[in-house]
């Protein structure tokens, strides 16, 4: 679409300026666009063909040879076969889906919850919104940490809670497989609802006011106006927002692997937090760079698809 | 539209609801900052919201100078950490907003390089840790590893796709009568990229710049696999800091965790208008 704009009135100034060659755009859009071509390339094509390469083979680098020459430890797509049979992996797999699967609803139902709250203007909004959206921008390590001392068995969240039922309350949440599980999830909502209601917000914002009014007048009730005006006008708001938190959330490492370093045992291991324990751990690299391009693999899939969707999402709207 | 008293009573309660869960982590990590080594695991009754005696020892403390409460002497202090962690995030910065700032005009006016939106979105869709195995081996075999220019590099490329995607539509919303009119005065279409566009795009440019310094900043697993004690960054070393002596060194890691949540959340506040744009790679406005 921009391409296409741009092309016009490019050649709308060529046609003015006579001066300049008709092909001076296209070579300085060229070298403009080089180092990011360049830069690409260097953490796509290369890294990529050596994954490949050391996936099919035993190397780890403590095997002495270099990763060149990796090729005398040629072991047969053994790689992948283990990795199909590898319960650990599934597991981690299976985790990083229920992790998803709960996060993600909760940040956007909570984030809409807050953004129809903000769609009109009343005393003290900006202040609230400036507040509200701080957890976003918290380094997530630190969030990491923050959530880590909250829930000590001696700390805050138990204090709390005793207070509320007004007996001691001493749940060891990080060294209890099922509730780390829900800590690590709960320190994810906290610091990425506000993207969600970031997000949604500017999208509730751009709801025409004049179609609310007639539905109002036309005897709409609140809901009846969300569901049949509010909800369609957002549709690729709420598509976006979701794919965005989707594709992050299943990174998820650096708060959760503050908090309980996967543990206790396997019950928060995710997918990434996985793959850093055999990288940094079990240092077989081979495997490791087999369970990588499976991923890449997957996700591309998914990316085109995706991608796809979108644009005829877009093509619609416009 | 008006809305009834029951209405704002009912957003004001969630809204502070909201504002409680919101705050009360943050809280709770810059009063340990500031707690003497003896409340920083005061629980049941002892337990509290705000240090009893507030202390700068913790400060004092991750910068070198020992105090009595705090018998354990550290490796190496928290200095150099906070320089790797700005020189790699301002450098990564640079990087990436050079080459996406050039990239993005490009396909803007000049329509090249159309390969590098669904790239670089791609770039970003894929979980670091997918691709961190090549990086590994490649900055070993360039000297990069636990160097912080060798962070900065990948940051660069990490957050190129922000960069690019935020400038590529600044500079299509932008209206095109001025360079238009220097390009019919005789202006090459370079001297009118640097001299009239680049200096008119000035706020947007740093919008762009801090909000991909912010994403840099926030960094922790590259770090943790790229550096190892050199250049560790402020979360790699908040993380590695406790003791068999203390445990955990919870009010010095509180300080850390503070002094490295600080810049960002500043500079966020900021720019608060783009982050819509930035985080939804310029697909929404606000």
């Amino acid at each position: 679409m921009s391409a296409a704009t741009a092309t016009i009135s490019e050649d709308k100034m060529d046609a003015r300026t006579k001066s300049v060659a008709p092909d001076e755009g296209t070579r300085l859009g060229f070298r403009l666009t080089l180092p990011a071509q360049i830069l690409v390339l260097f953490i796509s094509a290369f890294p990529l063909l050596m994954q490949l390469y050391i996936s099919v083979t035993d190397w780890s680098p403590l095997s002495g040879v270099g990763w060149w020459n990796a090729w005398e430890m040629w072991n047969s797509f053994a790689n992948y076969t283990d990795l199909a049979a590898d319960t650990r992996f599934w597991s981690a797999l299976q985790r990083t889906a229920i992790v998803m699967l709960v996060c993600v609803p909760a940040e956007f139902l909570l984030g809409l919850a807050l953004a129809t709250l903000f769609a009109d203007d009343f005393p003290g909004k900006r202040i609230f919104y400036s507040i509200l959206l701080m957890p976003m921008m918290v380094v997530p390590a630190v969030a990491g940490y923050m959530f880590f001392m909250l829930f000590q068995s001696g700390g805050p969240v138990n204090d709390i809670l005793s207070r509320i039922v007004g007996a001691p309350v001493t749940v060891a949440w990080l060294s209890d497989p099922n509730l780390a599980l829900i800590a690590v999830m709960i320190a994810d909502i906290w610091q990425w609802t506000p993207l969600m209601f970031l997000i949604l917000l500017a999208g509730l914002v751009g709801v025409p006011e004049d179609q609310m009014k007639a539905a109002t007048l036309l005897g709409a009730n609140a809901w009846q106006r969300f569901v049949t005006i509010v909800l369609p006008k957002m549709k690729t708001i709420i598509i976006i927002a979701l794919a965005i938190r989707v594709i992050e959330n299943f990174k998820i490492f650096d708060t959760l692997y503050i908090m309980t370093g996967g543990g206790p045992g396997v019950a928060t291991e995710t997918i990434s937090v996985y793959i850093y324990k055999v990288t940094t751990q079990d240092l077989i690299w081979g495997y490791v760079a087999a369970i990588a391009l499976a991923i890449l693999i997957v996700l591309s899939i998914v990316a085109v698809y995706a991608m796809k969707r979108m644009a005829k999402a877009r093509e619609v709207q416009a | 539209m008006k809305r009834s008293i029951s209405f704002e009573l009912f957003r004001y309660a969630a809204i502070l609801a909201a504002m409680g869960v919101t705050l009360v982590p943050i809280l709770w990590m810059v009063s340990m900052a500031f707690k003497p080594i003896g409340e920083w695991s005061a629980t049941g009754a002892d337990l509290t919201w705000w240090p009893k005696q507030p202390t700068l020892a913790n400060f004092q403390f991750v910068f070198g100078h020992s105090t009595n409460d705090l018998i354990v002497a550290l490796d190496h202090t928290a200095v150099k950490p906070i320089l790797s962690s700005l020189l790699s995030a301002v450098f990564g910065t640079v990087i990436a907003m050079s080459a996406g700032t050039a990239a993005g005009y490009g396909l803007s006016r000049f329509g090249s390089g159309q390969n590098l939106p669904l790239a670089l979105i791609q770039l970003r869709l894929f979980p670091p840790m997918a691709v961190m195995i090549p990086v590994m081996i490649m900055w070993a075999f360039l000297n990069l590893n636990d160097t912080w220019w060798g962070l900065a590099l990948i940051y660069g490329i990490v957050t190129l796709p922000f960069a690019f995607w935020l400038m590529k539509t600044f500079f299509d919303d932008m209206p095109r009568e001025i360079e238009e009119a220097a390009l019919v005065e005789g202006c090459s279409r370079l001297r009118v990229f640097t001299r009239i566009t680049l200096p008119m795009m000035r706020a947007p440019l740093a919008s762009a710049a801090l909000f991909v310094f912010i994403l840099n900043w926030s960094d922790y697993l590259i770090a943790l696999l790229l550096t190892t004690r050199e250049w560790v960054t402020i979360p790699v070393y908040m993380a590695s800091l406790s003791s068999s002596m203390t445990g955990q060194l919870y009010g010095a890691k509180a300080a850390l965790g503070l002094i490295a949540a600080v810049p960002p959340v500043i500079m966020g506040i900021a720019i608060q208008r783009h982050l819509v744009r930035g985080l939804t790679f310029g697909a929404l406005k606000q």
